[in-house]
């Protein structure tokens, strides 16, 4: 029988510090043992349970994406217990990984649609896996437009500059990228997500939202969205609450009667309308 | 169906023949209290009205090893984690759950075993187990497991039904694993109990308390129950103690929590409540549900609207009454859900 709540060994091949203030680091794991990548069969929006023995677990969203062979990704804020102990690991060391657990972003039923990606702060993870899959030449051709907004307060705190930076050369997808003030050195745009998004947004006619980022930020773009005549079904949202087993059953994460780990993350507006508000 | 009597004199005999192969868990004394636990047959009780705790902890223990790891860099498989417990897994038979009981395993099967992912930790000792149930003749003053469509004599969840008759029991199989079972005992034999348990059937349900009508909870958007005024009443008195939430047989959630030494350690699951504020606290500080009345409110709501909606209509609460009879402040589950319904 398979068993959910155990992990597969890890090894940290690649720690990368990715903000100014050094709290987010990028884990790129290899799998330690062999056949274990394909049991981890993940697409984007999907989550994992990083796993350290003797310190616990946390839930956090695949940064990587599944067209990325021979690794996963993850970007990780020091917060507590075990993001700060995964914070001083060093490359070469072994932990777990269990999953991948919760539903993908539903891109197979957004094809043939535009789509807008809005993304604030270090939420944005799981876009940077649905962009790179969007990319990809077998995938790129089943959406039409693609415009990506990415806002954080300042150019020290964007992740993934290298890989956005690359996308903004491309004719294939447009790339807004944003901070909260003026910062020197800057060359992109200066405004909130939400401002920068009613500018860029395209026509709602078939084209989808998906929104990630701190609840402040959904909080004002939501509106801007709905103003612009998207219907609550063409917002989609990845939702974060406390965790533990990431299977539905130790409970803590519900949102009503649904469990955030089980039934999400991914959520459209129409479903969270109905729902508390409990997260 | 199979249908056996065993009499007064062969209860011994029969009780004996149960742990033959199985390790039987039955309502005992421990430390004063009557338990479901593990028992010897001399000293098995057949007139109570329930055990002090739920059944579930014979599947869902009150803390529980998950797996087991090292700390020694220099082998060769380094923090790499040993399943426990999956093994050899004791094969249980329980004698004396109540039917409300039974349907509070129903209840947490469906989530251990969910439409997702299988819990190999309750499944390997839930699917092994025999459960026999007594029903009750005589419901205790906080039980209504017929108000939340259950019976003193329901048969769901079990695999073998017993009745107290004439200080015997009358037995009937209800699964095809009961009926197996049965065969193989000792101090039983052949007997027609339908009548009798039809009887006995409708006398125990005739001393039950009305109905809890649940039409409106069941009609009504989950947001306009939500905002009803009363929880904050209700929220008042609770002292986020936590003991509706142990007590109950359908209460599931659980913590994961290391516990290390100096080689290593292990990884444990134990029981969880909703009524504490760090049950859904975030790692950045913000809280879901911060305050006592949304934790109140999320223990009522998941009981008598989440479950049902997620379980074909079936209600969280099986009527079993324990977490009245143990509040300290006297919330009482019935008077919240005629709230909910008003």
């Amino acid at each position: 029988m398979h068993n959910p709540y155990l992990p597969y060994p890890v090894r940290l091949a690649e720690l990368r510090v990715e903000t100014e203030d050094k709290n987010l680091r990028t884990f790129k794991f290899e799998f330690l043992n062999p056949g274990d990548e394909e049991k981890f069969a993940y697409m984007p929006g999907q989550f994992a349970e990083l796993s350290v023995p003797g310190q616990g677990e946390i839930p956090i969203g695949i940064a990587s994406s599944p067209t990325e062979k021979g690794h996963v990704l993850f970007t990780v804020n020091r917060v507590g217990q075990v993001s700060s102990y995964m914070h001083n690991m060093k490359e070469g060391d072994i932990m777990g990984i269990r999953g991948p657990l919760g539903h993908p972003y539903p891109l197979d039923k957004l094809e043939g649609k535009n789509l807008i990606i809005i993304a604030g702060g270090f939420a944005v993870t799981t876009l940077r896996s649905t962009i790179v899959w969007l990319l990809q030449p077998e995938n790129r051709p089943k959406y039409g437009k693609i415009t990506f907004v990415y806002g954080a307060r300042n150019p020290g705190l964007l992740l993934y500059e290298d890989q956005w930076r690359e996308w903004q050369k491309r004719d294939d997808i447009d790339v807004y990228v944003t901070i909260d003030r003026e910062a020197p050195g800057w060359d992109g745009k200066v405004g909130f997500v939400p401002a920068v998004t009613k500018e860029v947004c395209p026509p709602p006619e078939n084209t989808a939202a998906i929104i990630c980022g701190p609840p402040i930020m959904i909080k004002f773009t939501q509106p801007v969205l709905e103003e612009a005549g998207f219907e609550p079904e063409n917002i989609i949202m990845s939702l974060e609450n406390r965790m533990k087993c990431g299977l539905g059953i130790c409970g803590r994460c519900n949102v009503g009667p649904e469990y955030v780990c089980k039934d999400g993350p991914v959520f459209t507006l129409a479903q969270l309308n109905k729902l508390p508000r409990e997260y | 169906m199979a249908e056996y009597i065993v009499k007064e004199s062969a209860l011994k005999d029969f009780f004996k023949s149960l742990t033959e192969g199985r390790k039987l868990l039955a309502p005992v004394e421990v430390d004063g209290k009557l338990q479901m636990a593990e028992a010897d047959p001399e000293n098995i009780s057949i007139n109570y009205t329930n055990t002090h705790m739920s059944p579930k902890s014979a599947f869902f223990p009150q803390t529980e090893r998950l797996m087991a790891f090292h700390n020694d860099a220099e082998k060769s498989d380094p923090f790499v984690y040993k399943p426990l417990g999956l093994d050899n897994v004791d094969q249980t038979v329980l004698f004396g759950i109540r039917p409300c009981d039974a349907r509070g395993l129903v209840v947490d099967n469906l989530v251990f075993q969910n439409n997702r992912f299988t819990d190999p930790y309750w499944k390997t000792k839930y699917e092994s187990s025999i459960k026999i149930g007594l029903a009750c003749h005589n419901p205790c003053p906080q039980c209504f497991c017929t108000s939340v469509g259950g019976s003193p004599f329901g048969e769901e969840g079990l695999d073998v039904l017993a009745v107290v008759k004439d200080g015997g029991l009358a037995l009937k199989s209800v699964t095809a694993e009961g009926e197996e079972f049965l065969k193989g005992l000792k101090g039983t034999e052949s007997g027609d109990t339908s009548a009798t348990m039809d009887e006995l059937k409708k006398a125990a349900e005739a001393k039950m308390p009305a109905a809890i009508d649940q039409t409106q909870v069941e009609a009504r958007e989950i947001m306009d129950i939500y905002n009803q005024p009363h929880w904050q009443e209700t929220a008042d008195r609770c002292l986020n103690c936590g003991v509706c939430t142990f007590v109950c047989p359908t209460c599931h959630c659980f913590d994961i929590q290391d516990e290390t030494s100096a080689k290593g350690g292990v990884r444990m699951r134990n029981w969880d409540t909703c009524m504490s504020w760090l049950y859904s606290m975030h790692g950045t500080g913000h809280n879901p549900r911060p305050t006592k009345t949304e934790r109140v409110r999320q223990r009522f709501m998941h009981k008598l609207k989440y479950i049902p909606m997620k379980q074909n209509g079936n209600c969280g609460c099986i009527g079993c009454g324990r977490c009245v009879t143990m509040c300290p402040v006297n919330i009482d589950i019935r008077e919240v859900a005629r709230q909910m319904n008003q």
